[in-house]
């Protein structure tokens, strides 16, 4: 309980610290705009690259979504919490990219190359080897977040986005809702195909 | 067993959303259920591997690229409309433009229609528009007439004939200005069938009219023009003679015959 407390009052301690910087940088001070990435930043770009699956392309997408916020603070009232904006405009971005780059073959090389930069798990997660259905091939797999990655590749990006902002971001279902402009219930049940599809490919993975 | 209600709890229980009596109901099916426990483990062991996913650092030249790229960049929207105004506000100033605008326009426009003077083509529409009712709108045709006449023939389309007395009688007053006299009007149409009609045409219909004596070429073009030219604006009444033919479902009756039918 009183961790929950303290966890609450850290989070409103952020949004008042994000909501100050805001208000400055919509006055047009940059240097408030440079302390706003620089909180946020690291998320961001977990985010796109496991949305893309290249450090190169995640990159460029983290400035591409940081320059378009930048340009965008303005129509940012406060009324949601700014990361949830800022995962919007994330959201669009990367959902620009993803057409762009499916284009071009993009995912179908990064497959092939299974390329996954310095993005690998050189030991297995604690655990993964007591009563899963095939936990010998799980604790085998020598490169166990390359081939996440690439089960992440290969569900539609629209899945992958809700898997990735409820379970390795944490977001909650409420903010998952204004995000994504979708019912709760709409949110849910998303989740829960797009976490059944992980978890099917995952197995046929590492089977 | 209903494995599909228990499978379907499998995300409720991950985020801790199952109440303690379905959450006890869920354990004791994955105990007794081989399929269930194998799909709930793996879902389990997948989000594990999520959650445990390595987190990267991004490059130490990220927020330096990007300040620099933002150097000559400027914030999208004006300064006026940032601050701390309401949304409804640009919209509002906006409507009280409009209407202000509107507002002089109408003032000032000397005409009935402030726009009719902007758009002198429609002025003529409205025009039209404000007088009474025609009855019987352009129902008829002109046709040339019998070889050797002169005389075209205006051909009027009824659905039926036991009203085509009573629709020739308001073309005719449509078609005369000033309206025929009483003892004209009342009489039988049948019995004018057998001379001529001296229409005086009002202004308004002389377009269409014009338009069809030169189909069927008893005006040509030039003369068209100068009917035209005669009357400006339309305003003025022509005098026509012409032989008028009612008919029905595409049998054409002249109205004596007609008369002589009945």
């Amino acid at each position: 309980m009183g961790t929950k407390s303290l966890a609450q009052h850290s989070s409103s301690v952020k949004r008042h610290e994000d909501q100050v910087l805001v208000d400055r940088c919509r006055r047009g001070d940059r240097e408030s705009f440079a302390q706003l990435m620089r909180l946020h930043e690291k998320k961001i770009y977990n985010f796109t690259y496991r949305m893309l699956g290249s450090e190169g392309e995640a990159e460029d997408l983290t400035q591409d979504i940081f320059i378009a916020a930048f340009r965008g603070i303005r129509s940012f009232r406060g009324e949601a919490k700014f990361s949830t904006w800022l995962y919007r405009i994330a959201l669009n971005q990367a959902r620009n990219r993803i057409k762009y780059l499916s284009r071009r073959n993009f995912f179908a090389r990064q497959t092939r190359r299974a390329d996954y930069g310095t993005n690998t798990v050189s030991e297995s997660p604690e655990g993964l080897a007591d009563s899963a259905p095939t936990p010998e091939q799980w604790t085998m797999a020598k490169d166990l977040a390359a081939q996440v990655q690439e089960c992440l590749n290969q569900i539609p990006p629209q899945a992958r986005q809700i898997l990735l902002l409820r379970d390795i971001q944490g977001f909650s279902y409420d903010e998952l809702s204004e995000m994504l402009s979708l019912r709760p219930g709409t949110v849910k049940s998303r989740l829960h195909r797009a976490r059944a599809a992980m978890r099917d490919c995952l197995s046929e993975k590492l089977e | 067993m209903n494995c599909g209600k228990y499978q379907s709890q499998f995300n409720d229980y991950l985020d801790g959303d199952l109440s303690l009596r379905e959450r006890e109901k869920l354990q004791h099916h994955l105990k007794e259920c081989l399929p269930c426990y194998r799909k709930w483990s793996s879902l389990q062991k997948t989000q594990e591997i999520l959650h445990q996913l390595p987190t990267l650092d991004p490059p130490e030249h990220l927020s330096a690229v990007v300040m620099a790229r933002l150097k000559n960049r400027r914030l999208r929207q004006p300064l006026w409309f940032s601050a701390n105004l309401p949304r409804w506000l640009p919209m509002g100033v906006g409507a009280a433009l409009l209407l202000l605008i509107s507002v002089v326009l109408w003032q000032v426009m000397p005409s009935q229609y402030p726009w009719q003077s902007l758009f002198p083509s429609s002025r003529k529409n409205v025009a039209t528009t404000t007088r009474p009712a025609e009855p019987s709108q352009e129902t008829f045709t002109i046709r040339k007439g019998a070889p050797g006449s002169s005389v075209p023939v205006m051909v009027l389309r009824v659905k039926d004939f036991s009203r085509a007395d009573q629709q020739l009688q308001s073309m005719l007053r449509s078609f005369t200005r000033p309206p025929l006299p009483e003892r004209e009007s009342s009489r039988s149409p049948h019995a004018k069938s057998a001379r001529l009609f001296q229409l005086q045409v009002p202004g308004q219909r002389l377009p269409h009219l014009l338009r069809e004596l030169h189909k069927i070429g008893h005006l040509d073009q030039s003369q068209v023009e100068s009917q035209k030219l005669a009357n400006p604006g339309q305003q003025k009444q022509v005098s026509i003679s012409i032989r008028i033919v009612v008919v029905s479902n595409g049998s054409d009756v002249e109205i004596r015959q007609l008369r002589e039918g009945r």
